[in-house]
């Protein structure tokens, strides 16, 4: 049996050992969702309207609220790669004022989850009786945060036939990946141009 | 010493090493496994799988009848380029990354078709459970679906005694596992290619 045991034995390590891997970059993580609705005529349409800004944050302080908005020279990369995609779809932006066909608005928020572990020890407690666990003397902490785009096309027109005078979306895309320190802006245009190239159905005649 | 007497000695040496090889003896193979996928799994991972060990015990009964037990465990893998998948009004892109993890539990039935010879070719029929764990990681989620499959496995190979205490092992193995449960729908099965040494 010894034998038998000492070739199973480098053999587990070395199945252990070669066990796939998986993800290696962080854009390995990166999704892309959409999602549309089936009942809308996105053909009829033409003009769209979006915010020169996009909201980062809110901040609801004694009834006020106010939003934080994504600093300049990222906004206007991100801002201006959605308007390219649309209007190769046959869009036009027009003002808010010229009464356009559907609202873009595009918001991007992210959520870090921390997780920590700690684990118990154990004494023994000598003539006073048994066993005990102290505690909690070894803790762990990581995080990882994920960043998500998100956008959201709605038509204004349709607030009229809510009785809560809104509009439902009928188109949303959401990207998200994990955020790393290098705010790599092409991460989120990619992210974009997908998000326009997996739903055809937004081209206007 | 006579020459008779080392005669007799030489013959009696002989009549042991012939009385030992007439019949298959109980062994037990240790294997690497490939595998390749078939049927459902074959469309979830394309890709053969070169992450496997086996273990055969058999124990012999008849000359060349041996019942025993095989377990084995085949891992396979396939990093998928990005890709969208929709589902009705719903399209997500991205990188998935897929694994199967398969591990049969089987009773085995094995018959030798030549037990006193070297070169031992042998059929064998598996009957038991696989359990089988599919993973699909995308983004930082996994969708982990699991079974335990009903299973039967047929196999062909030949055992090659190097000494009395070795041979080398041959193995071709056909897996196949009836759906069960509600998390996987679908039969899942591979062919594996087995190679190693079982021990006397």
């Amino acid at each position: 049996m010894k034998t038998k045991l000492t070739i199973v034995l480098p053999l587990m390590v070395l199945l252990g050992a070669c066990y796939p891997n998986g993800p290696e970059y962080v854009e390995d993580a990166d999704v892309v969702a959409t999602s549309y609705d089936v009942k809308y005529d996105f053909k009829s349409q033409s003009t769209f309207a979006m915010p020169d800004q996009i909201v980062v944050d809110v901040e609801i302080e004694q009834g006020d609220t106010t939003y934080e908005y994504m600093a300049p020279k990222f906004a206007t990369v991100i801002l201006d790669a959605i308007q390219k995609d649309m209007e190769a779809l046959g869009w036009e932006r027009v003002d808010i004022d010229e009464d356009p066909d559907v609202l873009l608005t595009p918001a991007a928020i992210s959520s870090t989850t921390y997780f920590y572990s700690y684990w118990y020890d154990w004494w023994y407690g000598g003539w006073y009786g048994g066993w005990g666990w102290y505690y909690p003397p070894y803790y762990t902490v990581s995080s990882y945060t994920t960043g998500t785009m998100i956008l959201v096309m709605a038509d204004p027109n349709q607030a009229s036939e809510s009785p809560i005078n809104r509009s439902q979306a009928v188109w949303t895309a959401a990207a998200n990946g994990l955020l790393t320190g290098y705010y790599d802006i092409a991460r989120v245009t990619d992210a974009l141009h997908q998000a326009f190239a997996q739903s055809p159905y937004l081209k206007t005649n | 010493m006579p020459s008779a007497m080392k005669k007799i000695i030489i013959l009696a040496l002989l009549g042991i090493c012939v009385g030992t090889s007439l019949r298959a003896q109980n062994n037990f193979a240790i294997s690497y496994s490939i595998a390749m996928p078939t049927g459902d799994l074959n469309t979830f991972i394309g890709t053969t799988s070169f992450r496997g060990i086996a273990f055969d015990y058999r124990y012999t009964v008849r000359d060349n009848v041996a019942i025993g037990f095989s377990a084995a465990m085949n891992t396979f893998y396939e990093s998928k380029s990005r890709d969208t998948y929709t589902v009705d009004n719903i399209s997500l892109t991205g990188k998935q990354y897929r694994y199967s993890n398969n591990i049969p539990l089987l009773a085995t039935a094995t018959y030798y078709l030549s037990p006193e010879e070297p070169l031992k070719p042998f059929v064998s029929l598996g009957i038991g459970t696989m359990y089988s764990r599919r993973n699909t990681d995308m983004n930082l989620y996994t969708v982990e679906l699991e079974a335990w499959n009903f299973a039967l496995q047929p196999e062909i190979g030949i055992q090659y005694e190097l000494s009395d205490m070795t041979a080398l092992h041959l193995s071709l193995k056909y897996m196949h596992g009836f759906q069960a449960g509600n998390e996987l729908t679908s039969d899942q099965s591979y062919f594996s290619l087995n190679v190693g040494f079982a021990f006397f």
